[in-house]
């Protein structure tokens, strides 16, 4: 695909996200694959937080456009040592840490390199599918 | 009694479980997909896991997910509610296998259960009466064998089977063949279970099904039975009632006998509903449901018995604390589900934002939903939305106050059932009682005929 092609189709893409309300959209075509997500909540909110109302849930816009690693299971984060911290330059993809779900080590990668410009979580601390591990301005 | 429960599912029971468990002073964990968020459910728990992306395959179904959200949250049990993982025996292993208390039966019975002509055989051997058929066939000319001393018209039948796929019926032998083998490979297709077997076909039966309880130290209980004959096309439930209306109290008796004596025999514990056919003076069970039901609201009103709550404390091994003899039903009641679907287009299932909520409310009426006004309806799940409930002191009194509260509720954005419903309520045959299953398609064609 061209860069307008992709630049036009990431366009229809993120109104598709704002109007449904899903937090994730992925979409691949041969080789291209495109993933929009909509800004994170607060980290670890699941747990105990109260609930906020529905609506701010539902309505609440992109804030920035970062790329963000999160988890995809369930499960205790282990941050990989030496852990990396925020500012943090990387060359190229790089293992940062895994989640461990049922014993099983699920690896979360960079997916690349860039500047780590968040660390959301820390060692041991429970997530859910979908939380932001990492923002990486790349 | 258990400190946390982990609700593995979605929508209004997992509301229900919720409400039960805080009243028995119990925490909860939800779980949810990208796509329920919002949900009402989310909301009135303790804590909430999101598990994964909307398809149930990769969240309300994804094992690895829910148990690790369940240990991470220090649950000890964990309540499947009905529908995904309710009657999945593996499920129960790998919980029971990580520490937490599945609420439910034992995996050997859910095992049992599920598998049809499994069960059938075990009850059979317990003395209850099942429709005249046979175990698995081998192959086409097996079958032939059996439905000739049968006799048509027959109903070939997945032992995997479920929501009438790998199912069809038979009038004549010359459709055998083609009838066998278009079922087996939707079996195969469907449930990699290709394993057939063949029943007699009761025209027009009654779906009457009977509520029992089974602690852990033998007491068994039922509580009455529900009429379910009010069945869409895909054989799908839409209005219920307890008790089941017009029915002979010698066959009445009958059906709580042998479900009692069943649920003895398979070494039952926890929630459970034997199915029957009923036709005239006849009964037939037609398979075990080994989880809470969407319409235990009913028998809930009319015995004062919270079912769910029972199916906890029997899970955590508590003594039921009442007999038979303290059961006795007050009353009717009668549920109707509110489903995002349009009647006049063969049911079709609508998702969409729920612009105007407003449920009823007043005496005798009890709503058990997980949407409000502004909700959104994802098109991945089940298209029910809300359960209406009434219960009066006669079967005229429940049905008036249900129609009452059917004026009563306004819902906008989707197409939804509750028209359809109040124009059932009001019909003749309906309203004299003992319908048979096939009298809702029946009325939809003259329907459509009519236009």
């Amino acid at each position: 695909m061209t860069e307008d092609v992709i630049a036009a189709r990431t366009r229809a893409l993120a109104g598709a996200l704002a109007e449904a309300g899903f937090a994730r959209l992925r979409v691949r075509d041969g080789e291209t694959e495109i993933e929009l997500r909509r800004a994170p909540r607060a980290p670890a909110a699941a747990a105990g937080a109260p609930a906020a109302v529905p609506e701010a849930v539902v309505e609440k816009p992109p804030q920035r456009p970062a790329d963000l690693v999160a988890s995809e299971v369930v499960g205790i984060v282990r941050l990989l040592r030496p852990a990396v911290a925020e500012g943090q330059d990387l060359d190229g993809d790089r293992e940062l840490a895994y989640v461990e779900t049922l014993g099983i080590r699920n690896a979360v990668h960079s997916r690349g390199g860039g500047r780590i410009s968040a660390v959301f979580v820390h060692e041991g601390q429970p997530v859910e599918y979908g939380q932001p591990l990492f923002a990486i301005e790349r | 009694m258990f400190k946390k429960v982990l609700i593995a599912n979605r929508g209004e029971i997992a509301l229900r479980i919720n409400r039960a468990c805080h009243e028995l002073g119990v925490a909860t964990v939800a779980i949810f997909s990208d796509a329920d968020r919002a949900s009402l459910h989310v909301r009135h728990a303790d804590e909430a896991f999101c598990v994964g992306p909307g398809p149930v395959m990769r969240s309300y179904l994804n094992i690895p997910n829910i148990i690790s959200a369940a240990l991470i949250s220090g649950c000890d049990a964990i309540h499947p509610g009905y529908g995904f993982l309710a009657e999945n025996a593996r499920f129960a292993e790998i919980a029971a296998d990580h520490g937490l208390t599945f609420i439910g039966p034992k995996p050997a019975v859910i095992n049992a259960m599920g598998d049809k002509a499994t069960a059938k055989r075990l009850m059979r051997e317990a003395g209850v009466p099942t429709t005249p058929g046979s175990d698995i066939v081998a192959n086409v000319d097996e079958a032939r064998t059996v439905c000739a001393k049968i006799g048509y018209p027959v109903l070939l039948k997945a032992t995997a089977g479920g929501g009438g796929k790998g199912m069809r019926s038979v009038t004549a032998p010359e459709e055998l063949p083609t009838a066998f083998a278009t079922a087996q490979a939707e079996a195969e297709a469907s449930f990699k279970d290709g394993r057939m077997y063949v029943e007699k076909l009761i025209t027009n039966p009654r779906h009457v099904e009977v509520q029992v309880l089974a602690d852990e130290h033998g007491e068994v209980v039922h509580l009455g039975e529900r009429d379910c004959s009010v069945q869409k096309p895909s054989h799908q439930k839409l209005i219920e009632e307890a008790p089941a209306p017009a029915l002979d109290p010698a066959v009445r008796d009958r059906l709580h006998d042998v479900a009692t004596t069943a649920t003895r025999a398979v070494g039952y514990t926890n929630a459970g509903t034997l199915e029957f056919l009923v036709a005239g003076d006849d009964v037939y069970f037609m398979e075990m449901n080994t989880r809470i039901q969407v319409e235990h609201p009913v028998t809930e009103l009319i015995y004062g018995v919270d079912l769910v709550k029972e199916q906890i404390r029997i899970a955590a091994g508590e003594h039921l604390g009442f007999t038979q003899d303290d059961l006795h039903p007050h009353g009717h009641s009668i549920e109707v589900r509110v489903n995002a679907e349009d009647p006049n287009n063969n049911f079709a299932p609508a998702a969409g934002t729920l612009t105007t909520v407003v449920f009823p409310g007043g005496p005798g009426i009890r709503v058990d939903t997980h949407v409000y006004g502004g909700a959104v309806v994802p098109p991945f799940y089940d298209s029910m939305l809300a359960k209406i409930i009434a219960v009066g002191r006669t079967r005229e009194s429940a049905i008036l106050r249900m129609e009452r509260a059917l004026s009563e509720t306004r819902i906008e954005g989707v197409k939804t059932t509750v028209d359809f419903c109040s124009e059932v309520l009001g019909e003749p045959e309906f309203r004299a009682g003992g319908i048979g299953v096939g009298w809702l398609p029946a009325f939809l064609s003259r329907r459509a005929a009519a236009v």
